[in-house]
């Protein structure tokens, strides 16, 4: 077996599942934390990558640093906004509520950024230094494929180290489980689910500016991300950092073996895959088990 | 007609709400009180006639379409309302209806009076598969998964495009001429949609609908109580299926074709909505649901040009304000004023 | 209980009222000195851009017309309306147009599916539309309407187009190893289908050695994309477009995939524009209407009248807008009134002088007779338009006796 043929679908593989997981991480967190299902999710991501476009034209070699920076800050902000005025009221509702909300939301910063950014494609350039590709194995890599995969790493392990060995990480699981005894003991539970929700706002918003110098900036690509997010999210277990690590790499390996053996059925293969777990073990394959 | 809950469904925790004693009636009615409880539906149903022959063909055609989603909307609130299943994938069985009657003409040549029978058939056919998978999983994992549902049969019918022509629609002379015009076509799709809310108001008003509101109400007590809970809930999704399938060729009627996008999750959230806006505590709330969205969103699209950002609005301050819907907060509000006129 | 049974079928009843009003009231549009053309396209949306462009370029040709002292002494007036890209939405706009606003005539959305709906709409009621985005080759054939007229080349013409240009680059004697990368839904097909069956045709000799077809609307295409690197294709010809070319040709880039691969898609002014020095050079590109590739001194103004109003060259969209106004206009007057009987008699056949020149309207289909340009990507930025990377000169120029159905093909397709 002729090793450059395994290297250029495995990289595509992992590229793919590692944009999708830092889609993910920021969706399934919230839904872990405050047990929402944010709509608006794919609103924040768009908003970071047309922020880094905006920012790529003003400046052409610093705009896109900054952006990294201030794309995923405006996100939290967008997040504080939604969470304090929308959201906080309808933590006591019903998820269908909450959904219909989001989904609200999703219509409002649609226009509101047709209204900032107009209609047309936008793009940014990734920075020189990862233009093009290196060569592993007689296949060429792209070089911004290992960017993202190791964006992945750095947002995966940062989330696993705040969740595990820092107090707030210890809140945050805390208060899904018992968050009267958590306010009791003196947190302000108000604030940590505000924090959370700003937090899975950022992760979006940051996703947005590192996949954009891969993609077309344009309309529409908010509703476009919000369902492969879904599903990698529901797959690898709502709630779980891990688990979308997981969902994302099986979707990941399904779609590259799909274009290779089947193109046309891999996207239905997928969804099949979702309602498969959602029947069988619907709390994902890493999810806490509920009832 | 009953009150179902204090603020509707309960789709987490089970509800504390009871029914309001005043509400339920003791006993069946007698002939004498069956009258004066018609009047005001029949009365509805021949004004609603008479106007068929006094509306401009431009509102008779919109009508059409508001008529198909109000028996969609009604379908899809005796999982939402009535059995608490929170499902957003309809839209499945409103294509399905939509693409029977067209790919029925396309491929076999098919009647019109043949597909339009077998449209709530097949979509009662499809709903047990779908059913049996979907209900494995609860509460917001079956919304979740009937969306997933949902997606894939959109995907299916853009893709499979040798059969179904994919993205560019199913477009032909399927729906016999004499449905074509405005006025025939209003009344036949007029008198579809009151058999449909007929029958689905026996089937609200039946046994079996009140099992479904006790189970929506609370499950573990009624599986104690050595129901089958699963059962009921799949034939209530079978009887949604069979009627969203049947309001799917209503709109054929009125579309004169078939397309992708009645499939996708976007077409599912819109009866969801629609018994919001109404109130899906009531029976008649989503046919109501239905006609303010879509005559709104209808005038919204013609004349604002940033109707998405009026639309999201207008959602948001419903659903966080207004949870009962209209016809909800309107029973509220006599309820509220009888009450004040009982404490004097 | 009773008392919500009532205020139920109050509300319903209150709410049949209203609508009946709102339907009697017949808005009086048509007040003394103006008239009305519609146009219901997409504008949110993925494919706003293509819908927003087009309506820009239809208000500028409405705004010169009414520069000129009007159409037979009547100010025309724009009425516009978002399609939500759903059918239904479009076909509901446009028929309210009609029915409230009165408009003479209508113009064309971008997806095809939403054409058709309206087109069953216009022939109902009798109004001219004008296609001159949406362009399945269906729409003229199949479900063809005397009140529809198409300007822009048709999904038979492109491909043809394309592949004659290849034709023309190889060598008979060599096989040419192509993949094929287009979006998995009905245009996506139907453009590979016709260019693979158009190099038959031209007997060039060719090895297909891989075809991918990514789901619709997919954000993330780098499995595919792999698998198509992993074939090592000489050619690829790709049926993408707009923001998902741009992604596609960035993905690539990053490949290397443009060194051994010639890669053949719609880059036109918008995709080329976002991508600024990252367009590849060497690829081939087709155009419906490029700005930068017909010359005339009518095209010319044009561009300068769109840059003022928009700030930005106008995009193919907005070209064929704008030429397709120029042709209704050019029969309004030619057949003295805004009747549309006689306007459907006096236009085809006709030549009506245009943007894009004095074209012909074929009678047997109402297809204006334009061409599909064709070309290969510089490696330098145009200076004379603001260093975009654009065609090298001469841009090919695909006939359109060479590249569309005969109109007996055509005719055995009509209803």
């Amino acid at each position: 077996m002729d090793l450059a043929s395994l290297v250029t679908p495995l990289v595509g593989a992992l590229s793919a599942a590692s944009s999708l997981f830092i889609v993910a991480a920021g969706l399934t967190l919230v839904f872990g934390a405050l047990r929402l299902i944010n709509l608006a999710h794919g609103s924040f991501y768009m908003y970071g990558a047309f922020l880094a476009t905006t920012l790529a034209a003003w400046s052409a070699h610093t705009g896109l640093w900054i952006a990294l920076a201030a794309s995923p800050l405006l996100a939290a902000g967008m997040g504080v906004v939604v969470e304090v005025g929308v959201l906080r009221r309808l933590y006591a509702r019903e998820h269908l509520t909450q959904l219909l909300a989001t989904f609200a939301l999703l219509l409002i910063f649609a226009d509101l950024a047709l209204r900032f950014w107009g209609k047309g494609v936008r793009g940014v350039s990734p920075p020189r230094v990862v233009r093009g590709n290196l060569e592993l194995a007689g296949a060429p890599v792209p070089l911004y494929d290992l960017v993202i995969i190791g964006a992945a790493v750095v947002v995966g392990g940062g989330l696993w180290l705040l969740l595990s060995r820092t107090t707030l990480g210890w809140k945050i699981r805390a208060v899904v489980d018992d968050p009267e005894v958590l306010a009791a003991s003196g947190v302000n539970v108000r604030l940590l689910y505000t924090g959370v929700f700003a937090l899975g706002a950022l992760l979006a918003g940051l996703s947005g500016v590192i996949i954009a110098p891969q993609q077309a900036v344009e309309p529409g690509m908010d509703a476009q991300i919000i369902v492969a997010a879904f599903i990698v999210a529901v797959i690898g277990g709502l709630g779980s950092i891990t688990g979308a690590a997981v969902g994302a790499l099986i979707i990941g390996i399904v779609e590259t073996m799909g274009a290779s053996w089947a193109p046309s059925w891999a996207s239905t293969f997928i969804y099949l895959l979702m309602i498969l777990v959602l029947a069988v073990r619907p709390w994902g394959l890493l999810g806490t088990p509920e009832r | 007609m009953t009150m179902y809950g204090p603020s509707g469904v309960d789709v987490g925790d089970p509800s504390e709400g009871s029914v309001d004693p005043a509400e339920t009636p003791a006993r069946p009615p007698g002939r004498t009180e069956l009258v004066p409880r018609l009047l005001g539906p029949i009365a509805l149903v021949v004004v609603m006639a008479a106007l068929g022959f006094l509306l401009s063909d431009n509102v008779l055609l919109t009508l059409q379409e508001v008529l198909a989603l109000a028996v969609f909307a009604t379908a899809t609130n005796l999982l939402l309302g009535q059995a608490g299943l929170v499902s957003f994938g309809q839209a499945v069985f409103y294509g399905l209806g939509a693409y029977t009657v067209a790919l029925g003409w396309l491929h076999w040549q098919l009647p019109f009076w043949a597909t339009f029978v077998m449209a709530p058939l097949l979509g009662a056919l499809v709903a047990v598969p779908i059913g049996l998978v979907a209900l494995r999983a609860r509460r917001l994992y079956f919304a979740l998964s009937t969306l997933a549902f949902s997606e894939l049969a959109y995907q299916l019918a853009e893709s499979r495009y040798d059969f179904t022509k994919g993205a560019n629609g199913v477009f032909g002379a399927f729906v016999p001429t004499a449905l074509t015009y405005p006025r025939t076509g209003y009344l036949f799709v007029l008198a579809v949609t009151v058999a449909s809310l007929l029958l689905l108001w026996k089937v609200n008003h039946s046994p079996f609908g009140l099992v479904l509101r006790a189970i929506r109400e609370n499950r573990g007590r009624m599986q104690a109580l050595g129901v089958n809970v699963y059962l009921h809930q799949l034939l209530a999704f079978v009887i949604s299926g069979a009627f969203c399938a049947l309001a799917g060729a209503m709109f054929v009627v009125y579309s004169q074709s078939s397309y992708p996008e009645l499939l996708d999750w976007t077409t599912s959230g819109g009866p969801v909505f629609m018994a919001v806006i109404g109130g899906m505590g009531t029976f008649l709330g989503p046919a109501v649901g239905a006609f303010i969205y879509q005559f709104g969103h209808d005038e919204l699209v013609r004349y604002v040009s940033d109707w998405q950002l009026v639309l999201g609005v207008v959602m948001l301050v419903i659903v966080m304000f207004w949870p009962d819907g209209l016809l909800g907060g309107l029973g509220r509000l006599a309820r509220l004023l009888r009450k004040r006129r009982g404490d004097r | 209980m009773r008392r919500r049974r009532l205020a139920a079928v109050t509300a319903a009843v209150a709410m049949v009222a209203t609508t009946s009003a709102c339907g009697a009231s017949s808005a009086g549009s048509d007040s003394g000195g103006t008239v009305k053309i519609g146009i219901s396209t997409s504008l949110s949306g993925s494919i706003a851009n293509l819908g927003q462009t087009g309506l820009q370029g239809l208000k500028l040709a409405i705004d010169d017309i009414n520069k000129n002292g009007g159409l037979l002494g009547k100010q025309v007036q724009v009425v516009s309306a978002d399609d939500n890209i759903t059918p239904a939405t479009g076909a509901s706009n446009v028929r309210s147009m009609i029915t409230s606003d009165h408009v003479v005539a209508l113009f064309g959305p971008v997806a095809s599916s939403i054409a058709s709906a309206e087109e069953q709409v216009a022939a109902q009621y009798k109004v001219p539309i004008f296609f001159h985005t949406s362009n399945d080759a269906s729409l003229m054939s199949k479900t063809f309407t005397p009140y529809a007229f198409q300007n822009v080349p048709n999904t038979v013409m492109e491909p043809r187009a394309v592949a004659d240009y290849l034709a023309q680059q190889v060598t008979k004697s060599q096989p040419i190893t192509i993949a094929t990368f287009a979006p998995d839904y009905s245009f996506g097909h139907d453009t590979v289908d016709g260019f693979l069956k158009a190099l038959k045709d031209l007997h060039v000799n060719f090895k297909l050695v891989k075809q991918e077809y990514p789901p619709l609307g997919a954000s993330n295409i780098s499995s595919y994309l792999s698998a198509l690197v992993a074939a090592k294709p000489q050619y690829v010809f790709n049926a993408q477009y707009g923001g998902d070319l741009v992604a596609f040709t960035k993905q690539a880039a990053s490949y290397g995939f443009f060194k051994d691969t010639k890669v053949i898609a719609m880059y036109a002014y918008a995709p080329l524009a976002a991508l600024g020095d990252q367009a590849p050079a060497g690829a081939i590109g087709f155009d419906r209407a490029p700005f930068w590739a017909i010359n005339n001194p009518q095209m010319a103004s044009f561009i300068k009248a769109f840059q003022t109003k928009y700030g930005k060259y106008p995009t193919e969209w907005a070209i064929l807008a704008y030429s397709a106004a120029q042709q209704w206009a050019w029969g309004v007057k030619k057949a003295g009134t805004f009747e549309a009987d006689k306007l459907i008699k006096v236009l085809p056949g006709a030549n009506p002088p245009t943007i894009l020149g004095d074209l012909t309207i074929r009678a047997c289909d109402h297809q204006t007779e334009v061409p599909e340009y064709v070309g290969t990507l510089s490696s330098t930025g145009d200076s004379q338009f603001g260093g975009l990377h654009l065609y090298e000169q001469p841009v090919f120029t695909a006939p359109f006796d060479q590249i569309a159905l005969t109109c007996n093909e055509v005719q055995s397709m009509q209803p």
